[in-house]
C-alpha cells in the first residue's frame, strides 16, 4: 500500500506525463510544416488512386497493377484505396473535391458520367460534377457482351428481337442496379431495336450474373471476362457484343454494329484527377501512366485478367469521355424517372 | 469414393507442403486477430491482404484469405464473450449468452465450447463441401428472389424467439431495426432515401457500425455508469474447462447449428450473417428451459457459433463449384483468383484440381489450427478480465473506433456507432434488447428487395412465391411455425383443465 501512495513516484509520474505530451506536441508540429513544404518536386510523397468500390471489382483489379507499374516508374510509392458507396459517388465526389495537388487521383469506371446525370434528374444535390475531374488516361475498355440463358431458344440477336417484339414487356434481364452501366448497355439496346423488355435490377454484378445463371431472368448485358468461363461451360449463349470490333476470346460473336445496331457501349476504366492540378505535375502523371502501361509486368497482369489494355492519353480520353458521357446522359433523359406501375 | 480418397491425397500433399502450410497458418493468424478486434470483420481484413496476395501462387493466395475469413469467425466469438462487444456481426447473438456466462465466471467454458463448436462446424461443413459441392450449388442457383424472400421472413419470425422479456419490446426494437434499414438508394428506382445530404449514407446505415455501437459502446457506458464494478466472478483455474453437463448440452445445437449454419451459407445472397441469429431463435425454441436464454445459456453460444462457421464454408460452395459469389467475401476472392489468371467457373474443379482439392485440404488443417491455436488462448484471453476497468475500458474504445474507422475510411460511421451507442444506452436502461435492432437492419433491405425483385419478375402477380415449389415450402414451413407458436396461447383459452393441469402447473385454472 505504501508504494501506491507514494507522493515521489506522483511527482514522478506527472514529470513523464509532461515529457510524453511535449514529444508528442513536436512531433505534431513537426509533421505539420513538413506537410506545406512538398512544392520541389513531385512527386515526394506516397500517391493515392481512389478505387470508389469495393476490392474485387473491376476498378480496384485494373488499379493495382496500374498502381504497381507506375511504382516502378516514378520510384515512389503508390497505393490503392477503396472508398465505397453510393455506386461510386463517395469515392468520387471525395477526389473531386480534394486538394488539386496531384497526390490524389482515382480510377473511375463509365460510372462516373452516370451520376451526376442521375442526381440531376432527382434534382438532388450533385455529389460532384464532371468539371471537377479531368482525365489523365484510359487503362481499359471492355465491350459490353449480350448474353442469354443456354435454356432459351434464341440463336441470334434476330430471332431474339422478333420473340421481344412479339411479347413485349416479358422477356426479362438483370442489371447491377438502376442506372447502372450494365442497365445502360440494355437500355441503348431496346432503343435501338424498338422492343420494349423486363427490367430486374440487382445489388451488383455478381448477383447479376447468378440470376441469369440460376434461370431468373433470361437475358444480362454484362463485361467479357466473368461471363467467358460460363460460356465455354454450355451455360450461358452469347449473342452479341457493343464494341466496335469482336472480343478476342469470342471471335464467332457479332457486334451489334455489324448487325445494324448503332450502338457502342464499354465498361471503361480510366484514371483522373481534380481540376485545377498543376499542368507540371499533369505533364508528369501522363508521362509515368504511358510509360506503365507499356511495362510487360502491367501487359501480363491485365493479360491475366483477361482483360485487354485500350490505353489514350489525356486529349483523346478526353474525347472519348465527352462521347460516351453525352450518350449515357441521352439514355438516362430517354430513361427518365423510374415510375412505378400500378399493381394489377 | 475411391476417386474422392485420391483426390483428397493430392489436396493433402498440396496443403501440407510447407509453402502452403505456412500461408495457411499466416492467414489463421490474421483472422483471429481480424475477428478478435471489434468492427474489423473479415471482408476488411480480406481487402488489406488482397495486394499482398497477388505476389504468392494461386493456391497460397486463396488458402491465405480463405484462411482469414474462417479465423475470423473463431475469433469473433472473444470480445462477444469476454465483453460482450460483437468482433463482427456474426458475433452479435453470442453476445448475450456468451457475456453472462463470463459474469458467472464461466467465461473459460464458453470459450472453449465456442472453439470447439466452431471446429466442428468447420470440419463437418468442408466434408460436405468436398462431397456436394457440384449438386448443391445446382441446387442454391434456384434460390430466385421469391425465394429468397421467403428465407428472410422466416429470417423475421427468428425475432419472435430472440428474447425472453416483453415480446411488444422485442417487436418495437425490431420494428426500429428495420425502419434504419430503409436508409439509403432505393434499388429498384435509385432514390436516395433518408440520406439527408449525406453521401455517405448512400448505401445505408452499415451493420458493423451498428452493431459494435449498440452493444460495445453501450456496455461500456452502461458499466461506466453504475455506482460500482459489476459483478464479474473471476475465474479460477479449473474452472476454464466445461463441464460434464456443459459438453452435454453442447452436442445437439452445434449438430443443428452446423446443418442450418450450412444450409443457410450455400444460399448466393448476404443471408449468412442471419444464421447465427435464425441458429440462437432454433435452440431457443427447441430447449425444454428457454427461460435459460439471456442468463447463461451454453446453447446460445454453441448453437449461433457454430452457425456463422458452417456458413463460412457454405458461402464456398457456389464460388468454387460455379464460379459464382454468393458474398461480398466470396467475389474479393473470385477476384483473387482471376487475378492469378484462374476463371472460376463451373470447370473450376475440373481443370484446377489442386487448387480445389488444396484448397479443401487447407480448410481441414486451419480448422486443426485454430482449434491449437484457440484453446490454450482460453486461458490467456480469461486474464484480459482481470485488467482494471479504468484502463481496459478507455483501450477498448479505442479499438472500437478505430475498428470501424478501419473498415470503410469513413468518419460517418464512427458518427453511427457513436449515436447507435447512445441509443443502445437508452434502450438498455429501460430493459429493451437491442439484438433485434441488428437483425431488423440486416432483414430489411434484403427483404424489401427480393420482394420487390419478385414482382418485377411476374409483373406484379403475388402468384409467383405460391408458384415456385421452394419457395412455398418456406413459407408454409413459416406459417406452421408461426402457428406453433400461437398455438399455447390458444390452447390456454380453452377449457383444457383435465389433460394440461397437471403437466404445467404454471397454468392457471380455466376460465
Amino acid at each position: 500500500m505504501r508504494e501506491i501512495y507514494n507522493p515521489n513516484a506522483l511527482w514522478l509520474h506527472r514529470q513523464i506525463y509532461f515529457i510524453v505530451a511535449l514529444l508528442l506536441l513536436l512531433i505534431l508540429l513537426f509533421s505539420l510544416t513538413t506537410e506545406s513544404s512538398g512544392q520541389e518536386s513531385y512527386p515526394n510523397r506516397p500517391i493515392t488512386i481512389v478505387a470508389p468500390f469495393p476490392p474485387g471489382g473491376v476498378a480496384d483489379l485494373t488499379a493495382r497493377p496500374v498502381a504497381a507499374a507506375m511504382e516502378k516508374v516514378l520510384k515512389n510509392p503508390v497505393v490503392v484505396v477503396n472508398k465505397t458507396g453510393a455506386a461510386g459517388a463517395v469515392g468520387m465526389s471525395f477526389v473531386a473535391n480534394s486538394k488539386a495537388d496531384g497526390y490524389n487521383l482515382l480510377m473511375a469506371l463509365s460510372s462516373i458520367s452516370i451520376i451526376p446525370e442521375a442526381d440531376k434528374l432527382f434534382d438532388r444535390k450533385p455529389a460532384y460534377t464532371m468539371d471537377q475531374l479531368i482525365p489523365i488516361a484510359l487503362i481499359s475498355a471492355d465491350p459490353t457482351i449480350f448474353v442469354v440463358n443456354a435454356d432459351r431458344p434464341w440463336k441470334n440477336v434476330k430471332e431474339f428481337v422478333e420473340d421481344a417484339k412479339k411479347r413485349p414487356g416479358e422477356i426479362s434481364y438483370s442489371s447491377s442496379g438502376v442506372y447502372g452501366t450494365l442497365h445502360m448497355a440494355m437500355e441503348m439496346l431496346s432503343h435501338s431495336a424498338g422492343v420494349s423488355l423486363k427490367h430486374v435490377p440487382y445489388a451488383g454484378a455478381g448477383p447479376a450474373l447468378t440470376a441469369i445463371l440460376g434461370g431468373h431472368v433470361d437475358t444480362l448485358a454484362s463485361g467479357p471476362a466473368v461471363v467467358i468461363p460460363h460460356i465455354k461451360a454450355g451455360k450461358l449463349r452469347p449473342l452479341a457484343g457493343w464494341g466496335a470490333k469482336r472480343v478476342a476470346a469470342l471471335p464467332d460473336v457479332p457486334t451489334f454494329k455489324e448487325l445494324g445496331y448503332d450502338i457502342e457501349f464499354y465498361i471503361w476504366a480510366g484514371l483522373f484527377a481534380p481540376r485545377g492540378t498543376p499542368a507540371a505535375v499533369m505533364q508528369k502523371v501522363r508521362e509515368s501512366v504511358k510509360q506503365a502501361v507499356n511495362t510487360s509486368e502491367f501487359k501480363s497482369a491485365m493479360e491475366k485478367l483477361e482483360t485487354p489494355i485500350a490505353y489514350l492519353d489525356a486529349p483523346d480520353f478526353e474525347k472519348f469521355w465527352q462521347k460516351d458521357a453525352k450518350m449515357l446522359a441521352d439514355a438516362i433523359k430517354r430513361i427518365g424517372k423510374i415510375e412505378i406501375p400500378e399493381a394489377k | 469414393m475411391a476417386e474422392t480418397l485420391h483426390n483428397l491425397y493430392i489436396g493433402f500433399s498440396v496443403a501440407l507442403s510447407p509453402n502452403v502450410l505456412l500461408y495457411a497458418f499466416v492467414g489463421c493468424v490474421i483472422g483471429t486477430l481480424v475477428g478478435v478486434l471489434p468492427g474489423v470483420g473479415p471482408l476488411a481484413g480480406i481487402s488489406l491482404l488482397l495486394p499482398a496476395s497477388f505476389g504468392l501462387d494461386a493456391t497460397s493466395a486463396i488458402v491465405l484469405l480463405a484462411g482469414i475469413y474462417y479465423g475470423a469467425m473463431y475469433g469473433g466469438s472473444t470480445t462477444s464473450i469476454l465483453m460482450r462487444i460483437p468482433g463482427e456481426a456474426a458475433s452479435v447473438m453470442t453476445c448475450i449468452d456468451g457475456y453472462e456466462m463470463t459474469r458467472k465466471g464461466r467465461a473459460g467454458p464458453a470459450l472453449a465450447i465456442a472453439a470447439v463448436g466452431s471446429y466442428v462446424a468447420g470440419t463437418v461443413s468442408v466434408v460436405a463441401l468436398m462431397l456436394l459441392a457440384p449438386p448443391l450449388a445446382s441446387f442454391a442457383l434456384r434460390f430466385g428472389p421469391p425465394e429468397y424472400f421467403a428465407l428472410l421472413l422466416l429470417g423475421l419470425l427468428a425475432l419472435a424467439y430472440m428474447s425472453g422479456g416483453s415480446i411488444l419490446k422485442s417487436l418495437a426494437t425490431a420494428t426500429l431495426g428495420l425502419l434504419l434499414g430503409m436508409i439509403g438508394i432505393d434499388p429498384m428506382t435509385g432514390f436516395f432515401r433518408f440520406s439527408y445530404g449525406l453521401v455517405e449514407l448512400g448505401d445505408g446505415i452499415g451493420v458493423v457500425p451498428v452493431a459494435v455501437g449498440l452493444f460495445g459502446l453501450s456496455e461500456i457506458l452502461l458499466t461506466a455508469g453504475q455506482p460500482t464494478a459489476p459483478e464479474i466472478r473471476k475465474p479460477r483455474l479449473r474452472e476454464l474447462l466445461p463441464s460434464r453437463e456443459e459438453w452435454r448440452d453442447s452436442f445437439w445445437p452445434i449438430g443443428r447449428g452446423t446443418v442450418l449454419g450450412f444450409l443457410i451459407g450455400i444460399i448466393p445472397g448476404s443471408a449468412h450473417i442471419i444464421s447465427s441469429f435464425v441458429s440462437y431463435a432454433v435452440e431457443r425454441r427447441l430447449s425444454k428451459h428457454p427461460e435459460r436464454f439471456g442468463q447463461g445459456a451454453i446453447e446460445g453460444v454453441a448453437g449461433p457459433e457454430s452457425a456463422n462457421n458452417a456458413a463460412t464454408s457454405g458461402a464456398f460452395v457456389p464460388m468454387l463449384a460455379l464460379g459464382v459469389p454468393s458474398g461480398p467475401i466470396p467475389a474479393v476472392m473470385i477476384a483473387a483468383m482471376m487475378v492469378h489468371g484462374i476463371s472460376p467457373g463451373p470447370l473450376l474443379i475440373a481443370q484446377q484440381p489442386q487448387l480445389f482439392w488444396g484448397f479443401i485440404a487447407s480448410m481441414y488443417v486451419g480448422n486443426v489450427v485454430l482449434l491449437i491455436l484457440n484453446l490454450p488462448l482460453v486461458g490467456i484471453f480469461v486474464n484480459v478480465l482481470k485488467v482494471p476497468y479504468p484502463l481496459l475500458y478507455p483501450a477498448i474504445l479505442m479499438f472500437c473506433v478505430l475498428g470501424v474507422y478501419a473498415v470503410n475510411g469513413s468518419v460517418v460511421d464512427v458518427g453511427i456507432m457513436t449515436v447507435m451507442g447512445a441509443l443502445g444506452y437508452v434502450l438498455r436502461k429501460f430493459d429493451f434488447e437491442t439484438a433485434p435492432v441488428v437483425l431488423g437492419l440486416i432483414l430489411a433491405p434484403m427483404m424489401e428487395m427480393s420482394f420487390r425483385q419478385s414482382l418485377s419478375m411476374s409483373s406484379g402477380s403475388y402468384g409467383i412465391f405460391i408458384n415456385r415449389p421452394i419457395a412455398l415450402v418456406m413459407l408454409t414451413v413459416g406459417l406452421a411455425l408461426l402457428l406453433l407458436s400461437v398455438a399455447p396461447w390458444l390452447m390456454k383459452t380453452l377449457d383444457w383443465r383435465q389433460r394440461f393441469g397437471l403437466a404445467s402447473g404454471q397454468e392457471k385454472e380455466g376460465m
